[in-house]
């Protein structure tokens, strides 16, 4: 009798993947696809920058400062603060700004671009500390992956200044 | 004078079903490839009309084949052998088409456009659990410019693992295809003794990279070690670092992928080193439907062992009339076996007493997806080769 059960729960197991198979394209993706998205889980802030802690509006263009990035315990990257300068297709070929990232009212950086005619080149420029709190920086010239870099992505113009001390928090 | 002895013809075994029942038993396939295919048949393209068409006709013709003869391995490897191949074509095509390069730099990773892939799964669990944090540079949701996103492959990967368990491999994945075609080419086994203890590797580099994943916070597997980078997209090499990846990429790709299963009639890239096949083992225990021995049948030929791509099966394994766990379900012992001592099983029931029931059952939901998944991929590429052909 046990095992006659067991067969039939089989059975109606086959027959629910079965179900599972049939159901998966037109609903299950759709619905474990937003299920995944609404657990709230995201991409980690050394590829997105983070989220935006303030948006400055220049002359053409605006200027979206990041929150801090604090890399994990062993990971490869040093802390670093994300700026957007976009549209990119906005920008001056060549231009300077001084950008104030913690929001104390006194600029913390002077950065220098050239953004080149063709959009899938990589812009070069450098990047002027005025205080000990981030770190200067030129390219081409230094490579650090994901803490120093100037580069254009999504329309926008990308710039990381590596921090120095750990003021940082994620 | 003794007359000289005709030898007899060697004789085809009588086909399994008759043409009427297996052309029923398809039907239900064919008619799901249809609906599979309706959208891409409704939008314009002529390219992409005589993908589909092929497809359908293709995934049609080897299920009937499975039903007509009784064989699944035998027709699976053509599907499997197949999406292998040409999976690198579409998705190839489809990198220089959004992005002009077969490489991804750090400007595609900033904009999330690198495609998730099932095998980076393993090593985002503990980092996704512990920090709500995805440790892979591409998109939760899928975008114009990465329709390959995290939550789809995901999803996909769920659906599949709830219906195949870690007959994923067998059906899904589509890079084990690769060395599947190699494994194949070989009339006999050049290396016939391997160490058993092979087996044991993706499990030991499942912890391995699983564990830097998490302290490294970066897909370690992808950075480091998995050797269809040299056959889908790679890091730009600009420095030293990047420059001893691909060569560690392309190192295993021509050992594990190309030379050894060549020599092997194995896979053994997925018996011996995929981390991600170690991982999808464990489902098989929550999984339905699994590869049993009948032992009043059984008489330790070993046909099957031979027969078996991952070795999953052992001697003791065999005499408990089980497979081992990384069992993936392809099918290549029960056609091995010359006593149908091998069959399909659905837990639960006895074993040997419907196996073909147990096998329609299974078979059904993995041609299924393996036609949604795997085919779509087939379409896409046939569709991409035909627009190279120079043929107006």
């Amino acid at each position: 009798m046990h095992k006659r059960f067991l067969a039939v729960f089989a059975y109606i197991g086959a027959a629910l993947s079965l179900i599972v198979a049939a159901c998966t394209p037109f609903v299950l993706l759709g619905a474990f696809s937003q299920a995944v998205a609404r657990t709230g889980i995201h991409v980690d802030a050394v590829y997105t920058g983070g989220t935006i802690s303030r948006t400055v509006m220049r002359d053409g263009y605006q200027v979206d400062i990041y929150r801090p990035v604090q890399p994990h315990a062993l990971q490869n990257v040093q802390p670093f603060v994300q700026i957007a300068f976009r549209p990119a297709d906005s920008l001056p070929l060549r231009f300077s700004d001084e950008i104030d990232l913690d929001g104390d009212g006194r600029p913390d950086v002077r950065i220098r671009l050239v953004v080149p005619k063709d959009r899938n080149a990589r812009p070069t420029g450098e990047v002027f500390a005025l205080n000990d709190a981030y770190r200067s920086f030129r390219l081409p010239g230094s490579d650090r992956g994901f803490s120093e870099l100037i580069a254009q992505s999504n329309g926008a113009l990308l710039v990381r200044v590596p921090i120095n001390s750990q003021l940082a928090s994620r | 004078m003794a007359s000289a002895a005709i030898p007899h013809p060697k004789r085809r075994p009588p086909p399994f079903r008759s043409v009427t029942r297996s052309a029923l038993l398809t039907l239900p396939i064919a008619l799901w490839a249809l609906l599979m295919f309706t959208p891409t048949l409704r939008s314009p393209g002529l390219n992409q009309h005589i993908g589909a068409f092929a497809t359908i006709a293709f995934m049609t013709a080897l299920f009937f084949l499975m039903m007509r003869t009784g064989k699944t391995y035998r027709w699976r490897r053509w599907f499997f052998v197949a999406l292998g191949f040409l999976f690198p074509v579409g998705f190839i095509a489809s990198l220089i088409h959004l992005r002009g390069s077969m490489s991804i730099s750090l400007e595609h990773m900033l904009g999330g456009d690198t495609p998730f892939c099932h095998m980076v799964i393993p090593m985002i669990i503990i980092p996704a659990a512990l920090t709500r944090t995805v440790i892979f540079p591409g998109s939760i949701l899928p975008t114009a410019s990465n329709p390959h996103s995290i939550a789809v492959m995901i999803a996909l990967w769920l659906a599949f693992t709830l219906v195949l368990g870690k007959a994923w491999c067998s059906y899904a994945c589509f890079f084990g295809g690769i060395e599947e075609g190699f494994a194949a080419l070989p009339k006999h086994i050049k290396i016939r003794k391997l160490d058993p203890r092979l087996r044991l590797v993706p499990w030991a580099l499942l912890i391995v990279v699983a564990v830097l994943s998490a302290a490294l916070f970066e897909p370690f597997y992808c950075r480091w070690l998995c050797p269809f980078k040299t056959v889908t997209e790679f890091p730009t090499v600009t420095s030293v670092q990047t420059a001893i990846q691909m060569a560690i990429f392309v190192s295993l790709f021509i050992g594990l992928v190309v030379v050894l299963p060549f020599l092997t009639k194995k896979r053994t890239q997925c018996g011996f080193f995929c981390p991600f096949g170690a991982f999808q083992s464990l489902f098989n225990k929550i999984n339905l439907f699994e590869i049993r021995f009948d032992r009043t049948k059984c008489v330790d030929c070993t046909l099957c062992q031979t027969a078996c791509p991952t070795m999953a099966l052992s001697a003791q394994s065999i005499r408990e009339g089980k497979t081992l766990l990384n069992c993936m379900k392809c099918g290549a012992c029960v056609d091995s076996c010359k006593k149908h001592a091998a069959v399909w099983h659905l837990k639960g029931t006895p074993v040997a007493v419907k196996p073909e029931r147990a096998r329609l059952l299974f078979l059904y939901g993995a041609w299924a997806l393996a036609t949604m998944l795997g085919g779509s991929i087939l379409a896409n590429s046939l569709a991409t080769i035909i627009g190279f052909l120079p043929l107006r």
